[in-house]
């Protein structure tokens, strides 16, 4: 079978894409019924994934196909829970998601690969500000109408619910009003319109925009950085650990930067390449997981 | 009223065009009020039914996510919109929750999320879908959210509308020059035609007042307009009267002198009459004189009746020369003059065997200052009339009363009466009907003098049967002050 978009999303332009999607629900979700074909490899992606670049996806997937040796089908989804939960019933072969899911279903999940980002499998997450305000310290942000990523998302929401829970605080009394925006990029559009007086962001997201969209990111700046925490994985369901395509993908993934559509993909991403990293990488984030969940 | 008065008061060739111009100018107001109302309501339909339909998407964008109350989805679809609908130039859009709180403003800076809307948002919306705040050259447009039935939210849009009033603006400038010029135009269209068409008017009107100062000429062939038509036949019905005029004032003149010769005829053989009557005398003296001109008695009177008679014929001849020199008849009238009269009349009284009773009050003291020439022909004119409808042996009158300020002069008959003609012509207002009759040029010259010195007749019936022609003429006030300074 043959994977195409639909029609509606090719009359998209970059831009409309960039704006409606927002790093959030791909509005080219396919066809129902697709998702459970037994057809096909699924890869589903999280709004982590930095962009909605149409040029990106088809690059991912031409590559994807190539390296599994089956037609790919790429999943997306609003919000970080729909393809957690899809990856673990099983209904996606591989997905690309958060580090704070990957924490919460660590038993039913397998590590297929992590990113690398100047050299690391590692990020940082942001507390960001408007541009003009200054703010030095995390805790002025005190009664602020607060923008968070996705309540499953470890940079937009977990690292900064563990830093008010470490300070004894929960958001909802710290900040005036918090919202989601299921999306990095919302984020920051938030805080630079003045939606939100702060928010919560994934740092290799406002890094990688600041080169993109300078005048989107240029009306924030960044409070706080959290300590380096691990990068947002590959995963897939522990029950297709034998699966040859799991396998396959795993080596594809780490290959990524020595072979040519690869290297296309990583430089739109942004990234070093593919890294086989053990569990423990996301220790630090289970460890806020456990502060979180002491405290409340 | 003073208005108008004044309006009339300006020449018909600049009144015209004005009122042109004013009409244009009326004309334009009322048609500017109707294109530009016409104009605002089609921009305001327009408006309305964009800002209808940008609503109907901003409905659409919204709703769900205002159902769940996600302040970025909301400010996401109203972030978007913005930039869909350029035709509308939103500047700004506002969200509100079931609670009437602010969700999301396109501008959250200005209207924070989860504040409350400002009054002013409330209070600015009329009945139409679009409400425009001129001063500030914006529309606001207002939709509730109804879900279900139920209201659960409401959106407030503002949006430029400057561009809408810039074309009106534009409109009405375009629509005040046009019309300005088309009534320049017509007004100066109008003045020329106006001088054009009056033209004719205005040579009639130059000729009239020619004519009521006495020198009626005919319109000249240069003047009549090149096409025939009503000017044309105005204009030769006009000539036609200037020439029977001037036919008339000929005839009349020539009767006049025909009058004055018949008149001079009378005198003529009356003087001769005159004249002859001594000569027989004289003749007789002379013969005398031949025979006995050697007796110094007879002798002296001979010469002396001789002297007698020639003094007599000399009379006569100085009267003549009195009213028939036009030279003399400037000075002023003196008691001279009515002697003159009676010498020229005597020859006519003495052929009818007539009496005349003559009454001349005529102080000394009393300077003349009217003038001395009409009015002794006007007494002549009256005498001779009086003395032809007098039967032979009967007597006419002649009364002459002279105070400081007025001479009155009476001349009577015993005729059987004047004819009503001749008392038209000399009492009636306007003597022209009588006049045209053609008889009595005479009297005819005597109302031209009574009239000349701003005098008056009266014509009665005398005590004795007869008329009595009574002339009233006035010393004019600035001789009878020069005589008064003399005195």
């Amino acid at each position: 079978m043959t994977l195409r978009y639909p029609a509606t999303s090719q009359v998209l332009d970059r831009r409309s894409a960039l704006a409606f999607c927002g790093g959030a629900a791909l509005s080219f979700a396919l066809a129902p019924g697709r998702a459970s074909a037994q057809e096909g490899f699924k890869f589903g992606l999280t709004p982590v994934f930095l962009s909605n670049d149409l040029e990106l996806l088809a690059l991912l997937r031409a590559f994807l196909t190539e390296a599994i040796g089956e037609p790919v089908e790429l999943v997306s989804r609003r919000t970080y829970q729909e393809i957690t939960a899809l990856l673990v019933a099983g209904q996606l072969h591989a997905a690309w998601i958060c580090g704070y899911p990957y924490v919460q279903f660590k038993s039913e999940l397998d590590l297929v690969a992590t990113p690398s980002w100047h050299g690391k499998p590692l990020y940082q997450s942001y507390l960001i500000a408007a541009a003009d305000r200054p703010t030095e310290r995390w805790e002025e942000l005190k009664g602020d109408i607060h923008a968070f990523s996705d309540p499953d998302s470890n940079s937009g929401f977990l690292v900064t619910r563990a830093l008010l829970a470490e300070n004894g605080l929960k958001p909802e009394g710290f900040f005036a009003r918090t919202f989601y925006t299921y999306g990095h990029r919302n984020v920051i559009r938030a805080v630079a319109s003045g939606l939100a007086q702060s928010g919560s962001v994934d740092g290799y997201v406002w890094d990688v925009m600041r080169e993109m969209e300078p005048d989107l990111v240029n009306q924030t700046r960044i409070v706080r950085r959290s300590e380096w925490l691990g990068f947002p994985p590959v995963a897939s369901p522990r029950a297709l650990a034998g699966d040859q395509r799991i396998t396959r993908l795993k080596d594809a993934l780490t290959a990524m930067d020595r072979h040519e559509d690869g290297r296309k993909v990583l430089a739109l991403l942004r990234l070093d390449g593919f890294v086989a990293t053990e569990p423990a990488l996301f220790d630090t984030i289970a460890a806020k997981v456990d502060t979180v969940r002491r405290f409340g | 009223m003073r208005f108008f008065a004044r309006l009339r008061a300006i020449p018909v060739s600049y009144r015209v065009p004005i009122l042109v111009a004013l009409l244009m100018v009326a004309i334009s107001a009322v048609i500017s009020e109707r294109v530009l109302d016409r104009l605002s309501r089609t921009q305001e339909s327009f408006i309305d039914g964009l800002a209808g339909s940008y609503l109907d998407g901003l409905t659409a964008a919204v709703l769900p996510a205002v159902l769940r109350g996600d302040v970025w989805e909301v400010f996401d679809a109203l972030d978007r919109s913005q930039r869909s609908y350029q035709a509308l130039s939103p500047i700004e859009a506002v969200v509100t929750g079931a609670d009437g709180k602010v969700l999301a403003a396109t501008d959250p800076t200005r209207i924070p999320s989860f504040s409350e809307l400002p009054e002013a948002y409330a209070s600015r919306y009329g009945a139409r879908t679009v409400t425009f705040d001129r001063e500030a050259d914006t529309g606001f447009a207002f939709r509730d959210l109804v879900y279900q039935g139920q209201k659960i939210g409401a959106i407030h849009t503002a949006f430029d509308a400057s561009h809408i009033f810039a074309e009106r603006r534009e409109i009405l400038a375009t629509l005040l020059v046009t019309n300005g010029i088309l009534a320049a135009i017509f007004s100066l269209g109008g003045f020329l035609l106006v001088r054009r068409m009056i033209e004719p008017m205005r040579v009639l009107e130059d000729h009239m007042r020619a004519a009521a100062n006495g020198v009626a000429e005919p319109i000249s062939s240069r003047e009549f307009p090149s096409r025939g038509g009503e000017v044309a036949s105005l204009f030769n019905g006009y000539n036609a009267l200037v020439h029977a005029e001037r036919e008339r004032a000929n005839f009349a003149m020539q009767l006049a002198e025909e009058e004055k010769l018949a008149s001079l005829g009378r005198l003529a053989s009356g003087m001769a009459h005159e004249i002859n009557n001594p000569l027989g005398g004289l003749f007789n003296a002379i013969d005398t004189l031949k025979t006995h001109g050697r007796t110094p008695g007879v002798r002296d009177t001979s010469i002396s009746l001789i002297e007698r008679g020639l003094n007599g014929i000399r009379e006569v001849v100085e009267a003549a020369l009195a009213t028939y020199r036009p030279e003399r008849s400037a000075r002023p009238l003196s008691a001279d003059d009515l002697e003159d009269v009676r010498v020229l009349m005597k020859p006519e009284l003495r052929r009818r065997r007539q009496r005349l009773d003559w009454q001349v009050d005529w102080p000394a003291e009393v300077a003349a200052t009217i003038p001395g020439g009409p009015v002794r022909q006007a007494v002549l004119n009256l005498l001779l009339n009086a003395s032809a409808a007098t039967p032979e042996a009967g007597a006419v009158g002649l009364r002459v009363e002279r105070t400081a300020d007025q001479l009155t002069i009476s001349v009577s008959d015993e005729g059987p009466g004047m004819p009503k003609d001749s008392i038209a012509m000399l009492s009636d207002e306007d003597p022209g009907p009588a006049v045209r009759t053609g008889r009595g040029l005479g009297l005819w010259m005597v109302r031209r003098m009574v009239d000349a010195c701003g005098g008056k007749v009266d014509v009665e019936a005398g005590p004795s049967g007869g008329s009595v022609v009574t002339l009233v003429l006035p010393i004019p006030e600035e001789t009878r002050n020069e005589r008064s300074h003399a005195a």
